[in-house]
């Protein structure tokens, strides 16, 4: 069955085009990926020529502690947000849940607020002293209630769950729609009841959706900083960052990062193995939406839950948010403060916020061009080696990709240091496979028919990528380039590490702020953050049939 | 001076085995359409792309009106060679509305110029109305006549289509193809196209080249290719036909249902196969049986029935449809063809056979 759907998908991929490679491309593309790969082998190069000193001594005392840690937290996170991820689309996408249309939106809305605000907004909310809800409970009973505490494993685990599950929701959910309805119908014909046919047959369809969240999921908690951070739990970005920011030991740092990065890429080569050959869903003419479930009554208590998760996710968030900013606005001293520190404005961390995430994705999008042109259309072994390294991004957290970049260009360019253009290299870095997959799934999309025709109409094929390839795919580079620029503006780690003196992100305020306690002052900068966030998410769910 | 001359090309795919074409040769004259007929993955298509300059060749020789342009040593792309393509999904650009797609090819055109040949090119096709819509506001048909029309308006010295019917529906696609053979008549076009399609092939050929796993079978008039199938792979893929084993005697062949008084250019005793259509075998309930009627088939203006011989051999044969036998009735079936029939040796049709 597996192989029988994998020739299936062999055999409607675009027939392969023999005309020879350009080597104007291949080299533009190979440029491409000697720039993504730079920083990768000189941070595992400085990871194991560290000295054998250095590894003891961390090897003897925290890589061991850091390491549970970090398995532990991502295993956790993972499997929390596959499963809210995959129940919430289950839910709003294939049953007669009410309100199931704004709760699509309101599921997928939380990607715009980074964790680390939302656990700041949380973690005042429910601390053991002081916190909101444990200061009502007490006056309500006249006594203290014990609460569970925000800090720790279990804390981070809430946290990240909440504001991680979009990524499974949202592919599961597409998914699930791509499903044709024929399938679960043939399912029941050879006897398989409703819910047999949901495991059977639904979620074994889906799996190649389930899993591609869930490794994103996973990259991206070993790559979090600011929540485990916030809620001392220490892993082994948070400890990377220490070292980078407080003692400067950069051999240590670069040691730990070398066995993060071999993490990642065990979950990668993980997620290959799950996924197999079978990447594709494929939607033909004869496509038919399935039937949506009836939940009957379970339809109470699937709406609560459904509300539960986006009120914990997506409102409590802004509106706590929303309270403090207008707070802050009509306090006059907290305003002054927020308006200018030192020599900065308000209006400076946002335009920094502004330009650098734009520059980076535009830049992400073009360095991608090239890369997603040559595997697209001559795949080989080759191409389609540049294409996934370039895409090793994902896997390398931020603090990781600033130790390379403060490592390198300290030594190889000094007169970029300390320049704010080296944050913008370490979000294309971080961010390039976004573009790159964006710019292959819009190639993907154009039958090379297109390019067939301009060439027998008289074009050469510069010519016709100019002027008929770029035309068609220039939406897909959008969503690509969005992308890049939501990712980029909730960016905290590298940003923190990189940035010169006096370049302020709203990102990088609101986190000092808040680390500092002030978080009324942080709420109107964190609140702009999550709005910026939201424009550019907003425009590539619209891209989606079902949020039109 | 041929429009189009191959000379033994070959071309293998790096993932292939056996080569997608193999030693190829043929020669098209001005004015001409040559349908490339075959089973699909026979190199047909290849073929086309090969002309196109949308593949390289391994070995042998292309030549475009005397021209070479692809060689081991030589190649011209496929923007350099002034041909015209329509292709299966017709891969008009959706960012150009019908005007657009069909003055993309006439660049270098005054804008005058350009602008009175596209008019031309739509009211050929019959679509001067059109020119501001989007191709997909148009049917299927109307974005066929489109891609014509974009293949066409350069004048291209040779244009090329690769199975240009093949996404239409079976009503339209015999109204489109009567049209487009009319335009290419009508502006006498050069062209070479692709299908698998047989009844296409003799509808739309001047001429029919049989492709098989690469090679090329046949090449010839759709009459000849028909009456006169040169393998028996031209005769089976072209005329459905049946076989039905024979020994060469003095006389004329020895088959199950008789003697065939043919003669052919073969030693006594060798063993050959009979092309058979269902035209060419008839039968009759009176005389002695050597026939089992296995099933009938209702055709519209006649049955086909199958017939099972005593060795298990199946052959097919018409009648009228006033005439309804039932299946399992044992029935004298013999050969009605009074042309002469095709005879084949190891698969190859042999000739200088004179009627006696």
């Amino acid at each position: 069955m597996r192989d029988n759907f994998k020739m299936q998908i062999r055999n409607t991929l675009p027939q392969l085009r023999n005309y020879n490679i350009s080597p104007r491309l291949l080299f533009a593309a190979g440029l491409v990926a000697l720039f993504v790969a730079i920083p990768l082998v000189y941070i595992f190069f400085r990871a194991f020529t560290g000295g054998a000193e250095v590894w003891m001594r961390l090897l003897q005392t925290r890589i061991w502690k850091l390491l549970a840690n970090t398995l532990l937290l991502t295993a956790a996170v993972t499997g929390g947000a596959t499963l809210v991820g995959v129940s919430m689309s289950f839910l709003t996408e294939r049953t007669d849940l009410p309100f199931r249309r704004i709760f699509r939106w309101m599921l997928a809305m939380p990607l715009a607020i980074p964790p680390y605000i939302g656990g700041i907004v949380h973690l005042t909310l429910l601390r053991p002293r002081g916190g909101a809800i444990p200061q009502l409970l007490a006056e309500w009973f006249g006594q203290p209630v014990p609460t569970p505490s925000p800090l720790g494993l279990g804390g981070a685990v809430f946290i990240l769950t909440l504001f991680m599950f979009p990524y499974v929701y949202l592919l599961s959910g597409a998914a699930f729609r791509s499903l044709n309805a024929s399938l679960e119908e043939a399912s029941r014909t050879f006897g398989r009841s409703n819910w047999h046919t949901l495991w059977e047959v639904t979620l074994p369809a889906l799996r190649p959706g389930i899993t591609a969240g869930a490794l994103l999921v996973a990259l991206d908690v070993l790559a979090e900083y600011g929540t485990v951070a916030l809620l001392r739990y220490e892993t082994f970005s948070s400890a990377i960052f220490v070292q980078l920011s407080g003692r400067y030991d950069r051999s240590a740092a670069a040691v730990l990062s070398g066995v993060l990065i071999v993490i990642a890429i065990i979950i990668l080569w993980g997620e290959l193995r799950l996924q197999g050959q079978a990447r594709f869903t494929q939607v033909d003419s004869q496509w038919r939406p399935a039937p949506p479930h009836h939940l009957k009554r379970w339809k109470l208590p699937a709406s609560l839950l459904v509300a539960f998760v986006v009120f914990s996710s997506l409102l409590v968030p802004l509106i706590v948010l929303s309270m403090w900013s207008v707070q802050a606005l009509l306090d006059p001293d907290t305003l002054a403060s927020i308006m200018r520190s030192g020599s900065q404005t308000f209006g400076n961390y946002f335009w920094n916020s502004l330009w650098s995430s734009a520059l980076a994705a535009v830049i992400a999008v073009l360095l991608s061009l090239p890369v997603a042109l040559l595997s697209v259309r001559y795949p080989n072994k080759l191409t389609q080696a540049i294409s996934r390294f370039c895409q090793v991004g994902y896997a390398i957290p931020g603090v990781v990709i600033a130790l390379s970049l403060v490592l390198l260009v300290n030594r190889y360019l000094p007169f970029l240091y300390a320049t704010p253009l080296v944050v913008v290299m370490a979000y294309v870095l971080r961010h390039m496979p976004q573009a790159v997959r964006a710019s292959e799934s819009a190639l993907n999309q154009l039958s090379p028919s297109m390019e067939e025709a301009s060439r027998t109409l008289g074009r050469t094929s510069l010519q016709t990528i100019v002027q008929v390839i770029l035309p068609l795919i220039v939406p897909g580079l959008l969503a690509g380039a969005g992308l890049v620029f939501l990712t980029s503006l909730k960016e905290l780690p590298a940003t923190l590490l990189l940035r010169p003196a006096g370049f302020d992100t709203l990102a990088v305020r609101v986190w000092i702020w808040a680390s500092e306690g002030f978080y009324i002052q942080a709420a109107p900068a964190a609140l702009l953050l999550v709005i910026a966030s939201a424009a550019p998410l907003y425009f590539l769910l619209r891209r989606e049939q079902i949020f039109r | 001076m041929n429009a189009l001359e191959l000379r033994n090309v070959t071309k293998k795919f790096p993932s292939a085995r056996t080569p997608a074409v193999d030693d190829i040769s043929f020669t098209l004259r001005n004015g001409e359409i040559l349908a490339l007929v075959g089973p699909s993955g026979c190199g047909k298509t290849t073929t086309l792309r090969l002309i196109a300059g949308l593949e390289r060749p391994d070995s042998g020789s292309l030549h475009i009106k005397g021209g070479l342009v692809a060689s081991p040593g030589h190649f011209t792309p496929p923007e350099k060679r002034g041909i015209g393509m329509v292709f299966q999904d017709h891969a008009l650009f959706p960012h150009l509305t019908v005007s657009g797609n069909v003055k993309f090819g006439l660049k270098g055109q005054p804008a005058a110029t350009a602008r009175e040949i596209t008019i031309g090119m739509l009211k050929l096709v019959g679509l001067e109305n059109f020119g501001e819509r989007y191709p997909h506001q148009l049917s299927g048909g109307e974005r066929q006549r489109v891609a014509l029309a974009r293949a066409l308006a350069p004048r291209p010295v040779l244009v090329l289509m690769d199975e240009p019917f093949s996404s239409l529906d079976a009503d339209l696609r015999h109204e489109v193809r009567e049209q487009v053979r009319g335009i290419l008549k009508a502006m006498s076009a050069t062209a070479v196209f692709v299908t698998h399609d047989q009844e296409e092939a003799l509808f739309m050929g001047d001429r029919l080249a049989v492709f098989q796993s690469g090679r090329l079978e046949q090449v010839g008039a759709p009459e000849e290719i028909f009456h006169d199938s040169a393998t028996r792979f031209v005769a089976e893929f072209m005329g459905d036909s049946d076989f039905l084993p024979g020994v060469v005697k003095e006389n004329g062949i020895e088959t199950e249902l008789g003697l065939i008084p043919q003669k052919v250019n073969l030693p006594i005793d060798s063993t050959v196969e009979i092309a058979l259509r269902s035209d060419d075998v008839n039968f009759e309930q009176s005389g002695p049986a050597n026939a089992l009627v296995l099933a009938r088939f209702f055709r519209g203006a006649y049955y086909q029935y199958r017939l099972c011989l005593a060795s298990g051999k199946l052959i097919h044969a018409f009648k009228p449809h006033t005439q309804s036998i039932h299946p399992g009735t044992s029935v004298h079936a013999y050969i009605s063809a009074e042309h002469k029939v095709t005879v084949f040796h190891n698969g190859i049709a042999i000739g200088e056979e004179k009627k006696l």
